[in-house]
């Protein structure tokens, strides 16, 4: 990865892959309008990797399924998302499924219920191979091996005929990420994707997809609600809040040792980190609250403002110095 | 949208003078919800409606007013069409008047489907629940009972006591218990199964509640919507399977009404004068249509699976 | 890998279990069956002999027929009866057995006509109603259905005879030939009552399929999957959706049969089947009780066994069970 000056966006650097401007996603549920997301902007390029970090119920889960197209019946998306110059909010489904799984892909949380039970995962990685290329069986059943060597499966010729329950978490995910990979996408979206495996195999996994991204020169998104994975594998960093962007910076400056955080709620998220070196037993600051009803939002909010070139922020009380005070 | 002046807040109250909204109205909400909401209150209503419609002019009418006889007819009035005056629906090929057939021939229906479901739900329902929540061998026992009774051909029963002991109404509601009281046996013994492990059932078994109280207290109610759907599909069985014996003659005794035997006697005349088999099989479908729709609307405002 | 591990292992105990269990149902419903029939009054004899019998003659004929025995004894004879595979003769003096040879044959191909008829129309109705929910497909799909439902087997085969035997004539009113004809003469004379049998059959299982595909649609994980990798809506429907769906399917018709060979009896009366429901009919009408022993067993069996069959069907078919989990 290039070296890059702080003051100029990592995202900018080259063309992006990736723009999206003012999304909106909202919908009905329980007799009330629900804004999931409110005004979501950002880009991305080949090559980066941009962290989505939020809570839940944040909307970052939803912005991203909807650039792909996947939210369900009903749902009202304005603004724009475009892919190398495409705009993908608007086109109709038969259209975005040309796009799905070819340009763009995802993974997803929890691989034990994200594949099919009931079908082998070879059959689950040659239908994505012939989503989208017209490919003969028997291409279609080297090209899932050849996949699945790639995410590191060892003996692939074997776990090609197996059903997902017989392969361990980890495993799992690796073989979400090669059907992800089944068309060699531009774009590709991680969502929560380590969150369901425990730490170790979260490294590897993690490692995995950055060799992969440098390899095809892909675009990635992580969503994760865990700033330290943001912090070990980001280039930058968007934090989202009750729908919208309150703090968006390059990770180096985010994280740095000078600190450069200017909202509230990264630093709260930051410093709930547990860390080895605080005494043992100290209490964890917990995010005081809960994030606003999607309902029934406040009037006026803050706008996101690029109040430092290169680091935005959202606040009409920012934190003044690093220290958050 | 220009932030407010931070002056402009006062200072420690977060309070923030109100701006311009954030979002174009989406729109999808409220008319369609509205809809939603009527489309499910009509749903259950309108079924409702006719059910107790129907029930009212079985059981209401003939005390109200006087309808002529369901089992003697004059011969000479045979065969008169609908809005004669003194039949409303006509009369059937004997002079028989075919509203009054179709009445308490429903007094008839209805009588044994509530009195086969109402078996079957006390004694199914007390086997089914001894059996899920006591579990261990009362539940082998108990469930082995219940497949014995339920594989037992209910009909053979039914037209097997007809012959032998001569067709009768008390007869039938014996034969029809005996699949009806498995079926809600089985029924009540999965309820009471999902409801048992539940942890606030653990919590009152631990609490030292005994048996019968939790039981009573905490499985029934939660089984009780399960119980009511199925009674209202149930009924709606019993009344078909009823109609099947009257068709056949070993149900309801002739000359006593039933809409079978409507059907029966109708089907003499099929080709010619078809009403006489579609009226009561009309009402039939109406009837049990009407008891599944209700079933089904209480199921989902219940959400019962 | 799996014959090994099959041995032994829980899935085989269940089976054995259930096994067990299935045959003292059949025992406890052949001992139920004789025990009401024989406290039921029997004038068998009398009826044989006509009215002008004496007392005397049919007391003859009782004790030839072994009918004064008492109920236990004689249960207990047809029980080693049936142990040797003989079910003993009616009372007209034919096997039980070549009865039963003659007539269930019949029987189970309009079974089997009716169920695959309807498990057909049903797949293919309730795919498309779950393709768009509350679209006019599913609408109608829901109305017919809940018509199937609703509708008397027995009417409604009366209403098919009008419309389609007697004024279009494209079936025949009567079926006495079912089953010793050509495939020809079995499509047509079998079709009317197939269809009376099957229009419940067909309403539960749309019902069914398709309330479990438009679940599976909305709540799934591996939908979401399927349709983020560019999948058309077909292939996920059927392809995802589908596949999983048929296990509950397939429980319901086991659960079914039971039930089905009962409606069976009504239908093939109506229609002059020459099935074992018809000789049920007449086999009580006339008390003979070797034949109705032997064709309750029959009918407890398909029950039993499509209960079984429910049961196991998710043991042998979830790939989840029959491979488990293998060392990674």
């Amino acid at each position: 990865m290039d070296v890059l000056d702080d003051h100029v966006p990592a995202s900018q650097a080259t063309a992006a892959l990736l723009e999206v401007d003012d999304l909106r996603v909202g919908f009905a549920a329980g007799g009330r309008e629900v804004r999931a997301v409110n005004g979501v902007s950002f880009r991305v390029s080949p090559g980066r990797t941009l962290a989505i970090i939020g809570e839940s119920g944040s909307g970052k889960t939803v912005s991203c399924r909807a650039v792909m197209g996947l939210l369900p019946a009903g749902t009202v998306v304005t603004g724009s998302a475009r892919l190398r110059g495409t705009e993908l909010i608007g086109l109709s489904d038969s259209q975005l499924r040309r796009h799905r799984g070819a340009d763009m892909a995802m993974v997803f949380q929890d691989p034990a219920r994200s594949l099919n039970p009931t079908m082998r995962i070879g059959a689950q990685i040659t239908e994505a191979v012939r989503a989208h290329r017209k490919v003969a069986r028997g291409e279609a059943r080297e090209q899932a091996v050849e996949l699945l060597r790639r995410v590191r499966i060892p003996l692939p010729d074997r776990r090609y005929h197996e059903y997902p329950h017989q392969l361990s978490g980890g495993m799992r995910q690796r073989v979400m990420i090669a059907m992800a990979l089944a068309c060699q996408p531009r774009l590709l979206i991680a969502d929560e994707a380590t969150t369901a495996l425990d730490v170790t195999t979260q490294a590897q996994i993690m490692e995995l997809l950055l060799d992969l991204q440098a390899e095809l020169n892909m675009a990635l998104i992580m969503i994760s609600h865990d700033l330290g994975l943001a912090a070990s594998y980001a280039d930058e960093v968007v934090v989202m809040y009750a729908g919208r962007i309150v703090e968006q910076a390059p990770a180096r400056r985010l994280f740095g040792a000078q600190g450069a955080v200017r909202m509230r709620y990264t630093r709260a998220l930051l410093d709930a980190i547990p860390q080895l070196g605080r005494p043992a037993h100290t209490l964890l600051p917990v995010v005081g609250g809960r994030p606003p009803d999607a309902a029934a939002r406040p009037p006026t909010e803050p706008d996101l403002a690029e109040h430092v070139p290169g680091h935005r922020w959202a606040c009409w009380h920012p934190c003044q110095n690093g220290d958050g005070e | 949208m220009a932030a407010p002046r931070p002056e402009a807040a006062l200072p420690g109250t977060g309070y923030l003078p109100p701006g311009p909204p954030l979002l174009p109205p989406v729109g999808v909400s409220s008319r369609r919800l509205a809809s939603q909401r009527l489309g499910r209150a009509l749903r259950l209503w309108i079924p409702a409606g006719i059910v107790l419609l129907i029930l009212a002019t079985c059981f209401l009418l003939p005390q109200v007013t006087s309808l002529p006889s369901p089992t003697n007819g004059n011969i000479l009035d045979a065969g008169d069409p609908p809005f004669s005056p003194g039949h409303w629906l006509g009369t059937d090929p004997v002079g028989v008047d075919v509203f009054s057939q179709l009445v308490y021939g429903g007094q008839v229906a209805f009588e044994i489907g509530f009195g086969v479901t109402g078996i079957g739900i006390a004694v199914g329902s007390l086997l089914g629940v001894t059996a899920g929540y006591f579990g261990g061998w009362v539940d082998a026992i108990l469930s082995r009972v219940l497949d014995i009774l339920i594989a037992f051909p209910a009909l053979v029963l039914a037209l097997a006591i007809a012959e032998g002991l001569g067709p009768s109404e008390v007869h039938v509601i014996w034969a029809l218990s005996a699949f009806s009281i498995p079926a809600f046996g089985r029924l009540t013994r999965g309820a009471t199964l999902v409801v048992r492990d539940l942890p606030f059932m653990v919590a009152a078994r631990l609490a030292g509640t005994r048996g019968w109280r939790v039981i009573a207290r905490h499985v029934l109610p939660n089984i009780m919507p399960g119980i009511v759907t199925f009674s209202l599909l149930g009924i709606g069985v019993v009344i078909i399977l009823e109609g099947a014996l009257d068709y056949l003659g070993e149900g309801i005794p002739p000359p006593t009404a039933s809409w079978g035997a409507m059907i029966a006697s109708g089907q003499t005349v099929l080709t010619a004068q078809p009403e006489y088999v579609l009226i009561p099989s009309i009402v039939l479908v109406i009837v049990v249509a009407a008891l599944n729709m209700l079933g089904d609307a209480l199921r989902e405002r219940w959400g019962v699976r | 890998m799996t014959g090994a591990r099959l041995a032994g292992s829980p899935a085989l105990r269940l089976v054995g279990r259930r096994l067990l269990a299935a045959i003292v149902v059949l025992w406890g419903v052949t001992f139920l069956t004789f025990a009401v029939m024989s406290a039921l009054p029997n004038d068998t004899a009398q009826v044989l002999l006509g009215l002008h019998a004496t007392p005397a003659q049919v007391a003859e004929l009782n004790k030839a027929l072994g009918l004064n025995r008492p109920f236990p004894v004689r249960y207990w004879h047809w029980l080693v009866g049936l142990l040797h595979g003989n079910l003993g003769t009616d009372l007209e003096g034919a096997s039980v057995n070549s009865q039963l040879a003659q007539h269930l044959p019949v029987t189970l191909e309009l079974l089997a006509y009716a169920l695959i008829g309807s498990l057909l129309l049903a797949v293919i109705v309730a795919v498309l109603a779950a393709r768009k929910p509350n679209s006019l497909a599913d609408r109608f799909s829901l109305g017919v259905s809940m018509l199937g439902l609703s509708a008397a087997p027995y009417a409604f085969a009366i209403f098919l005879i009008v419309i389609f035997a007697v004024k279009l004539n494209w079936f025949p009113v009567q079926s006495n030939s079912l089953g010793s004809g050509t495939l020809l003469s079995f499509f047509q004379q079998g079709t009317l009552p197939a269809a009376s049998l099957g229009f419940p059959l067909f309403a539960i299982y749309t019902r069914l399929l398709r309330a479990d595909l438009v679940e599976q649609l909305q709540r799934e994980d591996y939908i979401v999957t399927a349709k983020a990798k560019g999948l058309a809506p077909w292939r996920v429907l059927i392809g995802h959706a589908l596949r999983n769906s048929v296990f509950s399917l397939i429980t319901v018709v086991g659960l079914n049969l039971g039930t089905l060979i009962g409606a069976a009896a009504i239908i093939e009366a109506l229609f002059s089947v020459p099935g074992i429901g018809a000789e049920l009919l007449t086999a009580i009408g006339n008390k003979d009780v070797p034949l109705i022993e032997g064709v309750v067993l029959v009918f407890a069996l398909v029950t039993v066994l499509g209960n079984l069959a429910a049961d196991l069907a998710y043991a042998v078919l979830d790939p989840r069970i029959r491979y488990g989990r293998s060392t990674s």
